[in-house]
């Protein structure tokens, strides 16, 4: 333990450069992810997909593959009549019974003594189908006469062997719809001096999580359930599980491996969750299901594809005058997370920057794609991209500087919007200003242009686009809260137990510093406990950018209550007032002198080894200051809110439609760094996925079927074409954040690709406003021989 | 059942023997029969660079080599690279770099920078970046790991 | 040490095609042991396994009753000079290519396209012979060994004796995956003549990264240069056609003629000896546009050294 000179250093931990605490062990090959896990008298599952679009499905005949050896299990939707449908609208079966919606549909699964008997019994299952007509786009799927996708009723056998209807058939192709509004239209219209409008196409993408999906199903001999799970949000799950299975959520324990990659793509339960579980109740064995990379692409949730008509006005002042705004969301064969992006959207289109009158209109409309899920910015990029757009035609068209025209609309701290949003701490202004003034954006923005017909090529170009973000959760449901145990030993050894889930994002560090700073420890007095439902208190979950702000409230607070235990012994032991005694290194000082006066560790054993014999053991719970919605939108969702602006330098290789992205300048409302080298790999990280979204990543669905997965098609991005990065961050000191900090998880996605659309437009004088900027999507813009998105006719 | 073929080679030092099928992967032979799970699937195609190990002092894409054709040959795993100086160097950098967050693709950047940097001791940034140009990460954004490796190449001289 | 082989009974069930059926896996030492296995017919080749091995988890390659591993022949490796010309064994690397310094002055086109390929784990991996026997229309080194007039040297048993036939590398190939080496032949070399010293080559490889993509097209262009024109002009096509092609017609549109004259001529004559096709890469059209902007890119390029 910490000597008396060491008390003087009093270094706080916050805003250093912090290695990840579990980086060793991930350094060196020995981290168990769930693909590496294998349990005593585990089968291996495979699941069969359908290999129609949309059809019905006539007859499944498993008879073959029972008889293969080696299997243990061959199971359709008959053999589980008890299963229950899943998702957000509870729209679908794990396994199909009746009609297949998409080829990712599972029809059967297989469990057997090894993976290639498993991939062997699946060819021999035979199933017939009698096709249906396909519906490929949002467009036709809101035609009248259109094929319904979920036209008919699901029944399942109720618990009363009666059919119970589990969800309704619907009239349309219409999975859900959002409708917001403030202000009076037509009046900020009617105020315009300039309007602008425009049709946006944002693309589909997929996570590319680099560990494949993958989950471990075991029941013990008293029934109950034990799983190994990739989960973001093990607490939800565990009641849904129990749901599904008729169980008490009691007998789940969700134990969570170290994950490769979430990014959102988590935040459901999948077919193949349930599917596992069924496997494992039948053969009583562990069940070990993991996907192929092609399964991976095929099977997976994605960023939904958007269609986007956007209105906006201003007046010669250049005060945004109006925004309206409809959309249609491709849902796909069934509804997940992404049907609920509108949340986040109107968010932006609304409150991003002042804007009096705003409408915001949108459908989700069920296909037969692949159905999308909640991805990292969850909608903000989609809407970002257009809002941006649309501040840089309308600064155009009244002659302003794009900067300074964001300035006159941007958001000022004390603000509270007409969604009801209250941005206590904003450094929107500053961000602006600081992100334009390190990349010299307004001298680059007027030479870019001076250089349109000058014969070259090559065009360089610079571009602008801010974000607003919760940047303290987000209450979407009635709890959005986090609790933390805190154990420390007689060795003062803290064990930090956290209802908050690991995804690779540095929450474990993160939370270790906040609780040292209150205890003055050493970080390797810390152990982290996150991963053991049967361990860690509730926490709703890794999303929305949450887990610092909330956890890591939570953690400070378990920690404090650690702190002044330890301080009423030591003052009750040295004969002063606790408040005149502080922790620091290891010890128990005076504050005044910052003279040592006992070793925590020593304190704590004589705590413990006394009469009056205690424990140093404390919990907490937190629940941020925000509020649900009402049915209208409004509320403050957030307890804190996240401010970015990003400018992106890119150059434009006009004979072949190659954008190279250059640079990338950002400035970040953070509030505050807590461990600058974990914020950096989250900006960094995020710069270059929204790089992807931007330029190379193009998730290829022709008819419903992915055309391209796989790597080599599906392109992200590499490290040579990576840009160079200059990051800023504005310290706001937010003052419900943990020592001031708020959430940036999400942020750093959300700019590029709407700053990357500004930058082409300024390098070339070409304005695209469909994603992806694939050189043959680019080249196609410049040479005028593109169809640029439309609205939808029978919308 | 397919047909049996009997291997032995030398495997991060020692000698193994083992029995392999001709359509058996070495990443599938190193996970499943030798439970060396430090080596990851990551596409199984050759385009992501998580199942990277070093055979005869080359770096290989483990899930394309053929588990028959390890016969005779010398193979290092992530495992493997325990003790020399180069591989600490490089693990120690990768922590303190913050090259690491979910670390699924990490130990297939760390057998490829090891072998990177046995080739060429001071890499410059352009040579790292298309050393690495066949490992993905989707955490990162690539650039703490391309300092990681820079750090490990000054760390060592 | 002898080949190891391995047998097994054929499995009933198990289609033809698959790696299941596999009953023999062989890894011959010498060319006159793996010559004779070929004549006996029914063997799959083996080489560095970068594309059998997916070919295989997914079905899509077609495999024999015996799986030949052709690596430990080691008289099919090393890089070689002669007098008027290189012999590249059918083993040689693509990163023995890169870490060539012959290479790399002689064959710059060659060379370049060893940088564009892949990665370096699949650099290490892929060789020669098997980039060239895969026949892919995408073929990293296909193009500039068209442009240096590659010729493949074909081995196979006839009676006691090895005997070996040679071929134009641009008259090997038949179709995507398919080409004129027999299943008893095996290719164990290629063999490039030295251009004149003033030659001068380019590869163009046409993506958004330097390496790691599968050509969307790619051009290979030689010529030597003298004054204001260009002679010896060597042009090849790869992802514009079923096969890698050369491109005659263009060539003569440029060879002796004044450079400055010559590149629209030759321009339009391209355009008649590519064939694109659209797929999820790119479309046809996109595919013409970047032929015409990029060849006109590089001959004004190759104008100005």
């Amino acid at each position: 333990m910490a000597g008396a000179e060491e008390t003087k250093t009093n270094d706080s931990l916050i805003g250093k450069r912090i290695p990840k605490m579990d980086a060793p062990e991930k350094a060196s090959g020995k981290t168990r992810y769930v693909h590496d896990i294998n349990l005593p008298g585990q089968l291996h599952a495979k699941i069969l997909r359908s290999s129609q679009v949309h059809a019905k499905i006539v007859s499944i005949d498993t008879s073959a593959a029972r008889a293969l050896p080696g299997v243990h299990a061959v199971i359709t939707g008959a053999d589980v009549p008890w299963q229950r449908p899943i998702g957000v609208a509870k729209d679908h079966l794990p396994l199909k019974t009746d009609r297949v919606r998409s080829p990712r549909d599972e029809i059967a699964a297989v469990a057997a003594e090894s993976e290639e008997i498993a991939a062997a019994a699946l060819k021999l299952i035979k199933v017939v189908y009698e096709p249906l007509p396909i519906v490929a786009t949002s467009e036709e799927s809101l035609k009248s006469g259109a094929t319904l996708v979920h036209g008919d009723d699901l029944i399942v056998p109720g618990p009363d062997g009666k059919p119970q209807v589990v969800h309704k058939g619907s009239k349309d192709n219409v999975a859900m719809t959002f409708d917001y509004g403030q202000g009076d239209i037509a009046k900020g219209e009617a105020d315009s001096d300039t309007v602008v409008e425009d049709v946006f196409w944002l693309h589909y993408v997929t996570h590319c999580c680099m560990g494949v999906s993958g989950v471990l199903a075991e029941f013990d001999a008293q029934e109950n359930l034990l799983l190994y799970s990739n989960t973001q949000v093990p607490f939800l799950h565990k009641r849904e599980f129990a749901e599904l299975m008729g169980m008490d959520p009691g007998r789940i324990r969700i134990i969570q491996p170290p994950i490769g990659g979430g990014f959102g793509s988590k935040l459901d339960i999948y077919p193949f969750e349930p599917i596992a579980i069924y496997l494992a109740k039948i053969t009583r064995r562990p069940i070990k299901l993991v996907f192929t990379r092609e399964e991976e692409f095929a099977a997976s949730p994605t960023r939904q594809p958007v269609l986007l008509k956007m209105r906006s006005g201003c007046n010669k002042d250049g005060k945004l005058t109006f925004r309206d705004v409809e959309t249609v969301h491709d849902n796909g064969a069934y509804t997940s997370w992404g049907a609920t992006t509108p949340f986040v959207m109107m968010q932006t289109i609304s409150s991003l920057y002042r804007v009096p009158n705003c409408r915001y209109r949108t459908r989700a409309i069920y296909t037969n794609n692949p159905y999308a899920g909640s991805f990292r910015g969850y909608g903000n990029l989609q809407a970002t991209f257009a809002v941006e757009a649309h501040m840089d035609k309308l600064a155009e068209a009244i002659g302003k500087d794009p900067l300074e025209f964001r300035l006159d609309n941007a958001q000022e701290p004390g603000e509270v919007t007409p969604q009801g949003m209250h941005f206590k701490s904003c450094g929107f202004k500053n961000c602006l200003k600081t992100a334009a003034e390190h990349s010299d954006y307004q001298e680059k923005f007027r030479t870019s242009i001076s250089k349109w017909n000058n014969g070259n090529p090559i065009k360089r170009g610079v571009g602008m686009a801010s974000m607003l973000h919760v940047g303290g959760g987000a209450k979407i449901y009635q709890s959005d809260g986090c609790g933390t145990i805190i154990k420390i030993d007689d060795f003062a050894h803290v064990t930090l137990i956290t209802g908050a889930s690991e995804i690779g994002q540095g929450s474990e560090t993160v939370l270790a510093q906040l609780a040292c700073e209150e205890l003055g420890l050493p970080l390797s007095a810390v152990t982290v406990v996150n991963s053991d439902t049967d361990i860690k208190p509730w926490d709703v979950g890794v999303h929305a950018s949450r887990t610092t702000f909330i956890a890591g409230n939570s953690a400070i607070g378990a920690a404090r209550k650690a702190k002044a235990k330890i301080l009423a012994t030591a003052a009750a032991k040295f004969n002063v007032e606790p408040d005149t005694l502080n922790l620091r290194a290891g010890c128990v000082i005076e504050k005044a002198s910052g003279k040592k006066l006992i070793e925590i560790d020593k304190l704590i054993r004589s705590l413990h080894f006394s009469d009056k014999a205690e424990l140093v053991m404390t919990t907490h719970y937190y629940e941020p200051p925000s509020q649900k919605q009402d049915k209208a939108f409004r509320g403050d969702v957030s307890a804190a809110y996240a401010w970015a602006t990003q400018v992106v330098e890119i150059e434009v290789d006009t004979d072949t439609g190659i954008v190279k992205l250059l640079k990338v300048t950002g400035a970040h409302d953070v509030g505050r760094v807590i461990n600058r080298l974990g914020i950096e790999g989250q900006i960094e990280g995020g710069v270059v996925m929204g790089q992807g979204y931007a330029l190379t990543e193009n998730l290829i669905v022709e008819n419903g079927v992915v055309r391209n997965p796989n790597f080599r098609d599906y392109k992200l991005v590499t490290a040579p074409e990576i840009p160079e990065i200059d990051i800023s961050f504005i310290e706001t000191m937010d003052g419900e954040g943990p020592q001031g900090a708020k959430g940036v998880g999400e942020a750093p996605a959300i700019c590029v690709a709407a700053a990357v659309a500004n930058a082409i437009y300024n390098a070339t004088g070409v304005r695209i406003t469909a994603l992806p900027f694939t050189p043959e999507n680019v080249y196609r813009a410049l040479r005028s021989n593109a169809q640029p998105p439309t609205w939808i006719a029978a919308a | 059942m397919s047909v049996s073929i009997d291997i032995s080679f030398k495997l991060n030092g020692v000698n193994v023997r083992t029995k392999v099928t001709p359509g058996m992967s070495a990443l599938e032979m190193l996970r499943d029969e030798l439970q060396l799970t430090g080596t990851k699937y990551g596409c199984g195609e050759g385009e992501c660079g998580a199942c990277t190990i070093n055979v005869d002092g080359q770096s290989l894409n483990s899930c394309l080599l053929f588990a028959a054709d390890c016969d005779g040959r010398e193979i290092v795993t992530i495992e493997g690279l325990a003790t020399d100086a180069r591989a600490e160097a490089l693990k120690k950098s990768f922590v303190n770099s913050g090259a690491v967050q979910c670390g699924f693709c990490t130990p297939g950047f760390v057998v490829q920078a090891w072998h990177m940097l046995g080739k060429t001791q001071h890499p410059t940034p352009d040579q790292i970046r298309r050393g690495i140009e066949g490992n993905l990460c989707r955490c990162t954004g690539y650039k703490k790991i391309v300092e990681a490796i820079a750090d490990a190449g000054a760390l060592l001289s | 040490m002898d080949a190891q082989v391995a047998t097994t009974e054929r499995p009933a069930a198990a289609p033809v095609s698959d790696i299941t059926a596999v009953e023999t896996y062989v890894a011959p030492r010498s060319l006159a042991e793996a010559l004779e296995l070929l004549r006996a017919g029914d063997v799959t080749i083996l080489a560095g396994g970068t594309d059998l091995m997916p070919q295989s988890k997914t079905g899509k390659a077609r495999f024999q009753r015996m799986l030949m591993n052709i690596q430990r022949m080691h008289e099919l490796r090393g890089i070689t000079e002669e007098k008027n010309f290189v012999r590249f064994g059918a083993l040689t690397t693509i990163t023995e290519l890169l870490d060539s310094a012959m290479v790399k002055s002689r064959f710059r086109a060659l060379w370049e396209s060893a940088d564009h390929f892949a990665s370096d784990q699949l650099r290490n991996a892929a060789t020669i012979g098997g980039n060239i026997c895969n026949a892919s229309p995408a073929g990293d080194t296909l193009v500039p060994l068209i442009v240096f007039n590659a010729r493949v040297v074909l081995a196979r048993k006839k009676d006691a004796a090895v005997a070996t036939r040679t071929l134009p590398l641009s008259e090997f190939f038949v179709a995507p995956g398919r080409t004129q080496r027999q299943p008893s032949e095996l290719l164990t070399a290629v063999e490039v003549p030295l251009p004149p010293n003033d030659f001068v080559s380019e590869y163009f490889k046409f993506g958004t990264r330097p390496a790691l993509d599968i050509s969307t097209i790619a051009i290979g262009l030689g010529a030597v240069r003298s004054g204001d024109r260009l002679t010896d002009v060597r042009l090849a096509f790869g992802a514009l056609a079923p096969t890698p092609i050369r491109a005659p017609k263009t060539e003569a549109a440029l060879n002796g003629k004044p450079l400055v004259d010559a590149i629209e001529a030759a321009l339009a004559a391209a355009e008649l000896e590519i064939n694109p096709i659209s797929d999820i890469r790119a479309s046809a059209w996109y595919r013409r546009e970047l032929v015409h902007n990029l060849l006109r890119r590089m001959l004004d390029r190759v104008g100005k050294h």
